[in-house]
């Protein structure tokens, strides 16, 4: 309508009054040009806004979502003490975007609410409830240290205390709100807990897909590590221990012809093949270790991980906490993920020191080393970790690695101990 | 005789280098990759190469494609494939257009010199070194086959030598035999398989290959 009139009017004066009609085009042309410049003014300050936003606020929300995840497990594994288990997601997948676009964040994202605010006055409430009856029914063995205008706990400062008969009565009300904790807590505790049993379920339908199409990768990978693995066993004796022999039989073949011709050639020759028998000795002994290192069986993973840090070049600590022992294949291959990340760290990262912590936490096994190295450290860069990331799946477990530009690096890994 | 040793393994090569040197041959020149092997054949012109199957980059059959281009560079080039394995299909692959100036052994006949001489002498004199290992998975199948029935044992071990690219005389030598009983056992083998009879130890050696190898 006011469209509508603000038309009719124009052409009213255009038609009348057509100077005075220009001139209003242009005041308003002015106008706007001015307004476009404040808004332009604004828009950058908003662009700035979500520049620093991106910046500054992104890496921190993956951090945050990590936060939730955490909170949200403890949570996960309280629930599960009490009625049907609720399984833990793992990590949060990396990156932002596929984070948020994750079932399981988002469930956890709307059940953080929820649990903050309802769960913390619920919980406040439910424990209210049995403090104010016990402090009640106890209140005439104690009520004459207080002031009459004290009044009573859950009872209020307005009833003035005066005397035995009114702290009776006060115990009366505590059995009052000791029957109302006995009838509200187990309802209470069920309303606690209905966001968390409903949202930090695995998403519906969602749980067995993912599990199947997790555990086809896994599978594959396995059967790709086992390839990888016996490629790497077959090259290595092939490389090493079989050309030393094949030298020494060269050798002795060498050796025996000169026996007649020149005794003392002959034993120069034979010194060398004696040389090539133990370098193949040598490089039987590494192909032994590294198909499954004797150590391990002697000393545990605790042994095994002392004398890697040992034989590294940088100085490494090592704090090994595994009760009871893992299965032999899980220790196997922490032992390999170890070993495979020092040499990432010998070779790569220019650190000083670095440190490898294994803890056992219930049936996971959670393998951490974390050097002051450059950073910057990715996959696909021949570093090994593509290497180690097809072990640490092949057994079901995780990999995260954190090593942005200048470091330091933190690679974590977690297996299921299997025992 | 010049040689060009391609092998990947340092010690090996010096090694190998080492032992034909002693034994008064010309050792043109040692190389550890694909590459330098056919420069080391354009520079030195050798009769015979020596070449390991498995070298850089890929360490599977880069030896193979070498010895390949090296011969068609220079036609008369005789070539000993030393490999850490032999495989009976590989062989078939390695002798299909012809065994004239070919040899396959396993690295580790180089250590029985006088056997490892022989076979080279062979080779570089267009005859041929097929490893027996590699004789022997031929016969194994064959005889789960049932197909060399016929033969006797003591045509079964002319046979075996033969496939290994032995002429009449060095069988001869091997069975402690006269050079005639050889070849009446040869003739009598090839009649038993109905393969025609040929005195060349070259083409002998492929046409019992192929027959094994059906």
């Amino acid at each position: 309508m006011a469209c509508g009139c603000r038309l009719v009017w124009h052409i009213v004066t255009a038609v009348r009054r057509p100077t005075a009609w220009v001139r209003g085009q242009v005041r308003a042309a002015v106008v706007a040009v001015g307004r476009l410049a404040t808004g332009l003014a604004t828009s950058a300050v908003a662009l700035g806004t979500l520049l620093l936003a991106i910046v500054v606020v992104l890496p921190a929300a993956h951090l945050a979502l990590r936060a939730v995840r955490s909170a949200a497990d403890r949570e996960r594994a309280r629930l599960s003490r009490w009625g049907p288990r609720l399984p833990g997601p793992g990590p949060v997948p990396a990156g932002l975007r596929a984070a948020l676009s994750d079932p399981f964040v988002r469930r956890e994202l709307a059940w953080l609410p929820f649990h903050a605010l309802g769960g913390f006055l619920i919980g406040v409430l439910g424990l209210t409830l049995p403090l104010y009856a016990a402090e009640d029914l106890t209140f005439p063995l104690y009520y004459r240290l207080l002031r009459p205008e004290d009044g009573a706990p859950g009872v209020g400062w307005w009833w003035r205390i005066e005397g035995l008969h009114d702290a009776l009565l006060v115990a009366l009300t505590g059995l009052g709100w000791l029957v109302l904790a006995v009838a509200a807590g187990p309802l209470l505790s069920r309303i606690q807990a209905a966001p968390g049993r409903r949202l930090l379920s695995p998403p519906p339908g969602s749980d067995l897909s993912l599990r199947v199409a997790e555990l086809t990768a896994t599978r594959a990978a396995a059967l790709d590590a086992h390839a990888v693995e016996l490629r790497r066993i077959e090259r290595s004796l092939h490389d090493g221990a079989q050309n030393r022999l094949v030298a020494v039989t060269v050798l002795l073949g060498a050796a025996r012809r000169a026996l007649g011709r020149d005794p003392a050639r002959a034993d120069e020759i034979l010194g060398q093949a004696q040389d090539a028998a133990e370098l193949a000795l040598g490089e039987l002994r590494t192909v032994v270790r590294g198909i499954l290192p004797p150590v391990l069986d002697d000393h545990g993973l605790a042994g095994a991980l002392d004398g890697l840090a040992a034989g590294c070049a940088v100085p490494c600590r090592v704090e090994v906490d595994v009760a009871p022992r893992c299965a032999a294949s899980v220790e196997a291959t922490t032992y390999f993920v170890v070993a495979e990340a020092l040499t990432n760290v010998v070779k790569h990262s220019g650190a000083t020191e670095v440190a490898v912590t294994v803890r056992r936490y219930g049936d996971r096994l959670r393998v951490a080393v974390e050097d002051d190295g450059r950073g910057g450290a990715e996959e696909g860069l021949g570093s090994g970790l593509a290497g180690i990331r097809r072990r640490v799946e092949a057994y079901d477990g995780r990999l995260t690695l954190a090593s942005p530009p200048g470091g330091p690096t933190r690679m974590r890994v977690e297996l299921p101990c299997g025992s | 005789m010049r040689i060009v040793i391609a092998e990947d393994d340092a010690l090996l090569r010096e090694g190998l280098a080492l032992l034909l040197k002693a034994e008064g041959l010309e050792v043109a020149a040692t190389v550890g990759d694909p590459a330098g092997f056919l420069a080391a054949v354009d520079e030195h012109e050798p009769d015979v190469a020596i070449v390991d199957v498995r070298m850089p980059p890929t360490h599977t059959d880069e030896g193979i494609v070498a010895a390949v281009e090296a011969r068609r560079r220079r036609p008369g080039l005789a070539v000993l494939v030393l490999s850490a394995y032999v495989e009976q299909a590989f062989a078939n692959d390695l002798f299909a257009v012809g065994a004239s100036g070919l040899g396959y052994l396993l690295k580790e006949r180089v250590g029985r010199v006088e056997e490892f001489l022989a076979a080279l002498h062979r080779v570089a004199g267009g005859g041929t070194a097929v490893d027996p290992e590699v004789i022997g998975q031929l016969l194994a199948r064959n005889r789960t086959q049932d197909t060399l029935g016929g033969l006797s044992p003591r045509e079964l071990e002319v046979l075996a030598l033969m496939a290994e690219g032995l002429g009449n005389t060095a069988i001869a030598e091997r069975l402690v035999v006269t050079e005639g009983a050889v070849h009446k056992h040869i003739r009598n083998i090839f009649a038993k398989l109905g393969l025609a009879p040929d005195d060349r130890a070259d083409r002998r050696v492929t046409a019992v290959l192929r027959y094994l190898g059906r």
